[in-house]
């Protein structure tokens, strides 16, 4: 979004459904990247999502980041809107979102009626 | 309302009905009417107010803001606790859908007379076919429909001729014979524990988004939540029923599935056996299939796939992946030969621990009018709801001591 918007993070953004510019579900926003914390106003930098994101969230949260691999960053400047899900600009693949699925998709479609 | 809407309704709540009963209920209804006759009729009750109250719920926030269970567990509790409350889930689902395959498995041998450990892949292979390729309405209504056989159950418990006065005093709490408190308190427990199973609600929120319900389906939800799941809790009733006046006083122990079919042969003949038997096979078969998709709902919900079977299966990779490995676990379990009937008791009190914390989030969301508008929970709502919620806390705390001290209801 290119004007700045009050929100409340903890509960507006953050654990909030991402859905890209096909209208696919593409993940949770994990964790958000900040600026200038010591500032008046820090702002929303990127959105972080799966793997090592889940770190700063609790005992499980990093248990399950040590199995998984390094998070995706997408920059705040391809979010397209917020309301009960975070809608982004670009199609999943583009932003390099969804990849679990493009990998098992190729699996799948061998067996007959997929 | 035109003629095809009502239809639409009708055909939805028999759908409901049939698809209410599943094997927690078969166990622990026919379990309870053996050693306690029709002193536990009011749990049942409780129960069913229970379910109409938390799937209406869940059900409106599905249609109005489009948000399935999970969605909201994760936003409303957050990542440490709604991960918690997922693994909690999946465990129970995989319990729970072992049961049901052991439960099928058992069925198909009765009625083909073929081996029981046969029978596990070939009931098995059959599920995962059946979900892989049709349509989501065909899967709720096919094996919705075919469980309408357990009506059998209901004209059974009639033609047995029970005394009604005994049955209308079963409805009022109190005093109790046949058995010890903790005994009595196992299978209160277990019965709601089989009334508001956790997967039921997975289920129908996550149906009602693969529906697409909007606004216009709100009426559609409550007729079905009230109508079909209540109607349904008659079917819970008659199974106790029916055990209270073949068992009790006989001294047998339904600690074998294929003993509730045999009551209906006792007063229906072989057709009524046959029917007794198809229903089971559906209502298990298809309580199977709905904890397997509500395990990859679940999963796919917290962490934010694709996920429905709107998608081909490859459209939604993740999602397909989850719920073909928890019927293959479940498979797995089933394999080892452990006795379905004790699965049963063993998912359902453990599912009792998880429920406070799959209801609380669907409560707090169905007040709030960022997603709700003005379709926030009426005072009703909220007064069923929370009663509830204190209700489920208390039996969630009871559920594993009781398990222990009655040896899984042996007394």
């Amino acid at each position: 979004m290119s004007d700045p918007v009050d929100l409340d993070i903890g509960l507006g953004i953050l654990d909030h459904q991402l859905v890209d510019g096909d209208g696919r579900n593409c993940g949770k926003v994990d964790d958000l990247e900040l600026s200038s914390l010591d500032s008046d106003s820090p702002e929303v930098v990127a959105i972080l999502v799966g793997g090592n994101a889940w770190r700063s969230r609790g005992i499980l949260g990093r248990l399950l980041a040590r199995l998984a691999g390094d998070a995706v960053h997408v920059p705040w400047g391809e979010v397209d809107s917020v309301t009960s899900v975070v809608r982004l600009k670009r199609p999943a693949a583009e932003l390099r979102l969804n990849r679990g699925d493009a990998r098992w998709a190729s699996v799948i479609r061998r067996v007959p009626g997929s | 309302m035109s003629l095809k809407s009502v239809l639409a309704v009708a055909l939805g709540i028999l759908s409901a009905i049939g698809g209410f009963v599943d094997i927690g209920d078969l166990v622990f209804n026919t379990q309870a009417g053996a050693v306690f006759g029709f002193q536990l009729l009011w749990v049942v009750v409780i129960g069913v107010v229970g379910i109409v109250v938390y799937s209406e719920m869940c059900g409106r926030v599905s249609a109005v803001a489009g948000r399935p269970v999970f969605d909201l567990v994760r936003e409303r509790v957050g990542f440490g606790p709604g991960l918690a409350t997922l693994l909690a889930a999946e465990f129970v689902n995989l319990l729970t859908c072992a049961a049901e395959i052991g439960g099928a498995a058992i069925c198909l041998q009765l009625l083909s007379g073929l081996s029981y450990r046969l029978l596990i892949p070939l009931a098995v292979i059959g599920l995962v076919v059946c979900s892989w390729v049709l349509p989501f309405e065909w899967i709720e209504r096919v094996f919705g429909y075919l469980g309408l056989c357990l009506l059998v159950f209901a004209v059974a418990a009639i033609k047995l001729h029970p005394s009604w006065g005994q049955v209308a005093r079963g409805f009022i709490p109190g005093s109790h014979t046949g058995g010890g408190l903790t005994l009595y308190l196992y299978f209160v427990v277990g019965l709601l524990g089989a009334a508001l199973t956790p997967y039921e609600v997975y289920f129908y929120s996550s149906g009602a988004v693969e529906d697409s319900w909007g606004l216009k389906e709100l009426g559609l939800n409550k007729v079905t939540a009230m109508i079909g799941y209540g109607l349904g809790g008659f079917l819970s009733m008659a199974l106790m029923i029916v055990a209270g006046v073949l068992f009790l006083h006989r001294g047998i122990s339904p600690q074998f599935l294929g003993t509730p079919p045999l009551a209906v042969e006792h007063v229906l003949s072989q057709v009524g056996l046959v029917l007794a038997l198809i229903g089971i096979l559906f209502a298990v078969g298809g309580a199977a299939i709905e904890t397997s998709f509500s395990g990859a709902y679940n999963l796919a919900q917290f962490f934010g796939w694709q996920w429905g079977k709107r998608e081909r299966p490859a459209g939604a990779s993740r999602f397909t992946l989850s719920w073909v490995a928890i019927f293959a676990v479940a498979f797995l379990v089933v394999l080892t030969g452990y006795d379905p009937v004790k699965l049963t008791e063993y998912s359902v009190i453990f599912s009792v621990v998880a429920l406070p914390l799959t209801y609380l989030p669907i409560l707090l969301v169905a007040n709030d009018r960022a997603y709700m508008g003005t379709r926030v929970n009426g005072r009703l709502a909220n007064v069923f709801g929370v009663i509830y919620l204190v209700i489920l806390l208390a039996v969630a705390a009871g559920a594993i001591p009781l398990l222990l001290i009655t040896h899984g209801g042996q007394g």
